[in-house]
This record gives structure tokens, C-alpha cells and sequence, in this order.
């Protein structure tokens, strides 16, 4: 049929349809007034003259397969009708939007490459209502995301907004461990150390700072740094800088290499270039979570330091044992630990406090 | 515990379906910047813990807004709220990296530090499109300079500060919607403000100091909305004007201006609103109109009016009469609301009726819905309700609210009796 012949039987149809093709081929047809809702199809129609006839039908992006389309379409076929009122539109969109995260994906996909703005509006805040509020476990778990951020990445403080003695104890405790990884990335730049892979739980790097001692020489660098330590309040920038100085000198002066591409990162006190991880774990909203009290280096004297480094440890194990328990056993060795870091705050059990907890 | 923990280590292989499953992290970086954009400022940036991909997503957020939401550490220590304040934007605007097209920072407990100069820097290279900066407590702030060479505002919003613009401020080309409360501004700079800014359809101005006469010269104004202490509101070449609210805070005394001024307000108000569609007057500014000379009805009708809102004294005569004049003037009018406003001292009673009918039968052809609140019962009131009931032919509600519960019954017996114009019409009694 020529698009003469078209032209001619249109004034006796009711409605005038437009010819849609999805990337999979199948072709349908679609009420005009409907399909020139979009944007996209309507700019095809008027500047390109397309989609009159099977023959000519529109191609539809690919990010539109036919299910997104008659959703679309739906959309469309409802708002298109001008006597509709605020509240019955609001009303159909708060319908409309409930679906599974999955398909409100590829609607705002669909959508977004037809241009359909008040569509791609509504999907977004559907969208933005899922993300708000939830941890990043619960996040990735309803959008499938890979956790693959690398562990360094992701040693960042917990926060502590109520100054709970776990955190702080447990964030002394990434500390080591995020110095440690930096420690043998050095040593890795200057292929001395031999290649380690850190898979090894927080179990098992206590029971080396512990018992192995004369081991790796990470080890004994961050044990050394212990005795380097200032006391800092908000300044953790600072002494952070300073333990990377009396650590950079144990190195036989080896110069710690940025190694984040961090963009943007500050580093503060301008310590040769230092990692900025430290740097940027207590102040850096950012990043991931505040720390409020991210004591890593205390100005205390090294009998204290000690009794603290011990309970620090003993700490760790207790993450991996119940609580109850241990809380007996400390209570029962009185004098030569106060467990003064150990006030139960209010609730017995220990909980392993996830990023996002404290809201 | 030990399981927990070992979840935070990196799986060495995601999945395959995995990766097919994720539909969000390949949105176009435009989407997922409206759905970042809308979910508040911590949550936004948290989004760069959950995968490679989503490490920097956040910041490209054209929409930055730091409000009480931000952290939720309540504490009376001040220094310790303004520095991690102070943290948090000096860390997101570094890591920002794109145009920021809307920031607001309104805090509860962020005092107009000198931080805010620098933040204001920074965001004035940044083609920003919408400010708003709300200091809820201390003294008024003072933003720099640097913010009144952002050629690309469209909106702009300031909250307990003092403008003082340099020399070389030439107005703000863009700028469609102004809103400025608790401000300290001189007279000159007012002037100069508005009329450079060309473009301005909204304006906002609530509680000013240092301005007395407000000369609004603005050509495409459509939003008018103040309320504060001014001797003498007038509009030049406000021709599309259809939205004004004013509430004049101070009672004036009309004994004084008596001998002074006998030109009227309320003919010099209206001038130059010819397609006034709404407006309302508040606290004291029918006080105001009323000042002068007031005609019986305005040479032009306001026939775009359709909704009008007066808070009025029942027993002052001079506002009786400028409200008359212009119910007469409005012959469109679809919506009427009288605010009773209570008097400090009661005047007297007057025994005359003012509302009394005289056959304007065709005033009110198409009021529907009338409110009448704030009343006491008295007797001007009642007339005027009287009145209203009586030439109303197409009237749908009358909506009573008295002030107290003293009087109630008698008022309701009185509202019982009197004659309805309109079969339709019922009335609506509300509780104190």
C-alpha cells in the first residue's frame, strides 16, 4: 500500500495509528495522540516523516523491548488526556511506579531514551525512595551490585557517633590492618617484600601481631610506629602524618607513594605524598562513614599504651567469641586490667555495627 | 561474627548472572544523577561504597543541599557542630567535580561563619542556577561579593543576611525568583536590585530592615509577596502582576498623615495592577489603603480578580469603606475571605448599619465561596454577613469561624435568620 493510498483512507479511520518497531523486530501499531506523547517518536514523525505505515515504522532504541513499551504506552495513553486533574495523575503514577526494582530500571532505561521526561521524573524517585535510608549491603543486595570495591577501599572507620568503646576498639583495629596493607604495598613499589595476598581474617593478623614477632618486617615497623605515637584529639591528620614520618625513616627513608588515585583527596600536613586513606578516615564525610573517634594515636605513656595494645587484641578475639562469657573472665582478673573500655552500653550483646548503623 | 566479617572482603569473582542482574549501574550518567540528586546529601555520597562502579557516581550530583539532615549528631557544643559542618561541605565541594546547578545550606546550628565566604567562592564558578542560604541564628551574614556575579541564578534565596552588593553589581540577568527574609538592606540598593534584574517574576520579602518605600519596578513580575514595615508600597510598570500579598506589620496612625497627604492610596495602589488576579491584605494594610482619599468604587475594575482575601476591622469606618470600594470594584470575584482582626482596645459599637443594602444586587454575580473568620458576633460583623448572604445570587459556601466560644450560640441563632440570595448556599459553621 503507498502512502497515497494511506493518506486517502485515514480521514475515514476514527484514529490514526503510528507503527512502532522494537530491536527485536515485532512491529505494532499505536493510537497517534497516545505514541506522540514521547518525545522521541514525535520528533521521528514530524522532522522525519517516519512511521505511517508498517513499512516505514518508527525503530524504537534499543533500551525499549516490548514489555517497556506497553508500559510506556500506558503511561502515555493516560497523560495524554488534557481534562485530567493533579490529583487523578499523582494518584495513577503512585499505581503505576509499583513494580519491581528490576523492571522500574529498565522503565527509567526505556523511558529515558524516548525522552520522556516526566516518566524518567517518576521513575527516578521511585528509585531514589529505594536507595534512601538503606545500608550499602541492603543496596547491593536489591540492585545486585558486585561488592568489589578492594579491601583497602573499604577499610574505612565505623562511625561512633556514641562513642561506643567497640567501635573505637574495632577501629583501632582497621587501623592496623589498613597500615599494614599500606605497608606491604610499599614494599611491594620497592620489591623487596615478597608478594602476599591479605585474605587472611582480622583472627588471623591478631595471632601474628601477637605471637609472631620476628617475622615480616611489616609487622615490626607497625609495632614500632606504636612507640611513636602522639597524642591527638581532633588533630588525627597530624599524627597520622607523624607516624608515616617515623615510619618512612624506618624504611631506610623509603617514600610512601600515593598509591589511592584518589581525585581530589586532600592529603593534609603535606607528608611527602602520603596515602591518604588515614588521612581522610575520621574527617572525610565522603568517602564512606564519619569517625568521630578514631583515636589511632594516643599520647600516653607506654605502660598504659600497652595494657591498651592488649585489650585492643583481646578485643579481636572477643569479636569472635561470645560476649557474656569473656565479660566474666575480664571482671574476674580485676587488678591487672580496668576494664574501663568495656562499660556495657546498656545492651549485653555485641553487634557487629555495619556502616551505615548509627541514623 | 567471624562470618560477618568476612563478607567485607572482596568476592574474587562476581557472578555472571550478577553482572546481568545489575540494571542501575549502566543507566546514563544524566539518570542516575536525578536519582542521586533526590536522596539526601549523606545517602548520595554513601553511594560510592557500594561497587567499583559507583565510586564516583555522586559527584556529578548537580543539586547539592546541606540541611539539617546532614548528620544527625545533636550537640550543644558549638564549635564541635560548625567544624564537622565546616568538614563536610569543605569535602563534598572538593570532590565535587561537574556544575552545580542548586545549593543550599541551611543548618540550625551553622552560624554565618567566614567558611560560607569561601563555599559561596566556590560555587560562583559553577554556573549555579538556584542558591539558597538560610543562617537561622546570629547576626545577619553578609554574603561576598563573588555572589553577585553569578550571572546564571534563576533563583535565589537568602535567609537573616545583610546585602550589600560592590559598586559594580549590574543586577542579575537571569534571576526569575527572588526570596528574601529577616534581611537588612538600604533603600538604594532595593531600587537598584529589582530593577536590574528584568527577568524577575517572583518576589518574596519578608521582614526587611532599611527599606521604607518599596518601589517595585519590575516588568515581569507575576508573584508579589511581602510582608514587613514600609510607609509607601508602589508598583511602576507592573503590568503582568496577578499575584499580590501584603501585610503591613505596624499600625499606622491615620490622624497623622491626615494633614500631610490627602492623595489616595488606594487609586495610586491599583494604578498599575490591571490583571491583579489575586490579592490579599493583610495585618494593617487595609489601614493603609484606606488612608486618603477613597472613591466609591476604582475608575477601572479589576476584572481579572477572582480571589480576595482582607483582614479588616469590622468597627473602623475608614476600613469599611476602602473594603466597599473595592468589593465594588471587583466584579468577577469568585472567592472572598474577611479576616476579623482583634483589636486591642474594643472600639465602639456603631449603632449604623454601614452594610446596609442598597440594592447592589448585582455585586456579587459570581461569588461562590465566602469565609468569614476570626469574628466575635458583634453587631458590624453580623451586618456585613447580613449583607453578604443577601447579594450573593450564586453563592456555594459561607464558611463562619468565630474567634472564642463566647457567644457562639447567640451567633449562630443570628447566622440562622438571615436571608439567603441563594438556594445553594450553606453555611458552614467552625469551631474556635
Amino acid at each position: 500500500m503507498s502512502e497515497v493510498d494511506m493518506a486517502v483512507i485515514k480521514p475515514e479511520m476514527m484514529k490514526s495509528y503510528i507503527w512502532l518497531q522494537t530491536a527485536d523486530g515485532s512491529i505494532q501499531q499505536v493510537e497517534q495522540e497516545v505514541a506522540m506523547f514521547c518525545p522521541m517518536i514525535c520528533h521521528e514523525v514530524i522532522q522525519k516523516g517516519m512511521g505511517s505505515s508498517k513499512n516505514y515504522a518508527i525503530s524504537l532504541p534499543q533500551r525499549v523491548n516490548p514489555a517497556m513499551l506497553s508500559l510506556i504506552l500506558d503511561y502515555c495513553r493516560f497523560h495524554q488526556v488534557p481534562g485530567r486533574s493533579n490529583k487523578e495523575r499523582k494518584s495513577f503514577d503512585e499505581k503505576f511506579i509499583r513494580m519491581d526494582t528490576k523492571r522500574l530500571c529498565e522503565l527509567t532505561s526505556a523511558a529515558d531514551s524516548l525522552q520522556l521526561k516526566p516518566l524518567v521524573d517518576l521513575t527516578s524517585r521511585a528509585l531514589a525512595r529505594i536507595i534512601e535510608g538503606k545500608s550499602p549491603e541492603e543496596i547491593r543486595e536489591i540492585f545486585h551490585l558486585p561488592d568489589d570495591l578492594t579491601e583497602e577501599e573499604k577499610l574505612e572507620p565505623l562511625k561512633n557517633t556514641t562513642d561506643d568503646p567497640r567501635i573505637r576498639l574495632l577501629n583501632r583495629l582497621y587501623a592496623k590492618k589498613r597500615k599494614e596493607l599500606k605497608e606491604r604495598q610499599k614494599l611491594k613499589n620497592v620489591e623487596v617484600e615478597e608478594e602476599r595476598v591479605d585474605d587472611r581474617s582480622v583472627d588471623d593478623l591478631l595471632s601474628f601481631i601477637n605471637g609472631d614477632n620476628g617475622d615480616s618486617k611489616g609487622i615490626k615497623t607497625s609495632k614500632s610506629k606504636k612507640k611513636n605515637r602522639r597524642r591527638k584529639d581532633q588533630q588525627k591528620n597530624t599524627s597520622a602524618n607523624e607516624v608515616l614520618k617515623t615510619h618512612n625513616k624506618e624504611l631506610n627513608g623509603l617514600n610512601s607513594v600515593c598509591c589511592s588515585a584518589e581525585v581530589g583527596q586532600k592529603s593534609r600536613g603535606g607528608v611527602g605524598a602520603t596515602s591518604n586513606l588515614n588521612d581522610v578516615e575520621d574527617d572525610i564525610f565522603t568517602s564512606k562513614n564519619e569517625l568521630d573517634d578514631g583515636d589511632i594515636d594516643d599520647e600516653i605513656d607506654p605502660a598504659l599504651k600497652e595494657k591498651i595494645d592488649r585489650e585492643v587484641e583481646d578485643f579481636a578475639r572477643r569479636l569472635n567469641s561470645d560476649w557474656p562469657e569473656r565479660m566474666q573472665e575480664i571482671l574476674s582478673f580485676g587488678h591487672e586490667r580496668k576494664p574501663v573500655h568495656f562499660s556495657l552500653n546498656g545492651n549485653g550483646s555485641l553487634r557487629r555495627y555495619a556502616n551505615s548503623e548509627q541514623r | 561474627m567471624s562470618s560477618v566479617i568476612k563478607q567485607r572482603e572482596p568476592s574474587r569473582l562476581p557472578s555472571k548472572t550478577d553482572a546481568e542482574l545489575d540494571r542501575i549501574s549502566n543507566l546514563p550518567g544524566h539518570v542516575i544523577d536525578q536519582i542521586l540528586s533526590r536522596l539526601p546529601i549523606r545517602d548520595a555520597v554513601r553511594s560510592s561504597v557500594l561497587s567499583r562502579k559507583w565510586r564516583y557516581k555522586w559527584a556529578t550530583i548537580p543539586c547539592l543541599v546541606f540541611d539539617n539532615q546532614c548528620f544527625d549528631v545533636s550537640s550543644q557544643d558549638q564549635t564541635f557542630i560548625k567544624n564537622k559542618l565546616v568538614n563536610i561541605i569543605d569535602h563534598v565541594l572538593l570532590l565535587h567535580n561537574g556544575s552545580i546547578h542548586k545549593f543550599k545550606l541551611s543548618h540550625r546550628d551553622l552560624l554565618g561563619v567566614t567558611d560560607i565566604d569561601r563555599w559561596i567562592l566556590c560555587i560562583s564558578r559553577s554556573s549555579i542556577k538556584e542558591f539558597v542560604l538560610e543562617i537561622w541564628k546570629g547576626q545577619r551574614y553578609k554574603p561576598p561579593s563573588c555572589l553577585f556575579s553569578c550571572q546564571s541564578l534563576i533563583h535565589l534565596e537568602l535567609f537573616n543576611c545583610l546585602l550589600k552588593p560592590p559598586l559594580t553589581f549590574r543586577g542579575f540577568k537571569n534571576l526569575k525568583s527572588l526570596d528574601l527574609q529577616h534581611i537588612t538592606i538600604t533603600q538604594d540598593v532595593f531600587e537598584k536590585l529589582i530593577s536590574s534584574c528584568p527577568s524577575l517574576e517572583r518576589l518574596t520579602l519578608m521582614n526587611f530592615t532599611g527599606v521604607t518605600h518599596l518601589v517595585i519596578d519590575a516588568p515581569n513580575l507575576q508573584f508579589f509577596d511581602i510582608g514587613g514595615i514600609f510607609e509607601d508600597v508602589s508598583f511602576l510598570n507592573t503590568f503582568h502582576l496577578a499575584l499580590v500579598s501584603i501585610g503591613l506589620y505596624v499600625n499606622i496612625d491615620n490622624d497623622e498623615n491626615d494633614a500631610r497627604d490627602n492623595s489616595s492610596k488606594l487609586l495610586r495602589f491599583f494604578v498599575n495592577l490591571p490583571h491583579i488576579r489575586r490579592l490579599e491584605i493583610q495585618s494593617y494594610f487595609l489601614k493603609y489603603l484606606a488612608m486618603g482619599y477613597v472613591p466609591s468604587r476604582l475608575p477601572n475594575p479589576c476584572v481579572d480578580l477572582n480571589h480576595l482575601s482582607i483582614r479588616i476591622d469590622f468597627d473602623d469606618l475608614d476600613e469599611n469603606t476602602a473594603a466597599l470600594c473595592l468589593l465594588r470594584s471587583c466584579p468577577n470575584l469568585q472567592e472572598l475571605e474577611m479576616l476579623a482582626r482583634p483589636e486591642e482596645q474594643a472600639s465602639m459599637e456603631r449603632s449604623t448599619n454601614f452594610w446596609e443594602d442598597d440594592h447592589w444586587s448585582s455585586l456579587f454575580a459570581h461569588l461562590r465561596m465566602v469565609k468569614v473568620l476570626g469574628i466575635s458576633g458583634v453587631k458590624s460583623e453580623m451586618d456585613f454577613i447580613k449583607f453578604l448572604l443577601s447579594n450573593s445570587p450564586v453563592l456555594e459556601q459561607l464558611t463562619v469561624k468565630p474567634v472564642s466560644q463566647e457567644g457562639e450560640w447567640e451567633l449562630m441563632k443570628e447566622l440562622l435568620r438571615f436571608r439567603r440570595a441563594s438556594i445553594y448556599a450553606e453555611i458552614i459553621y467552625l469551631d474556635p
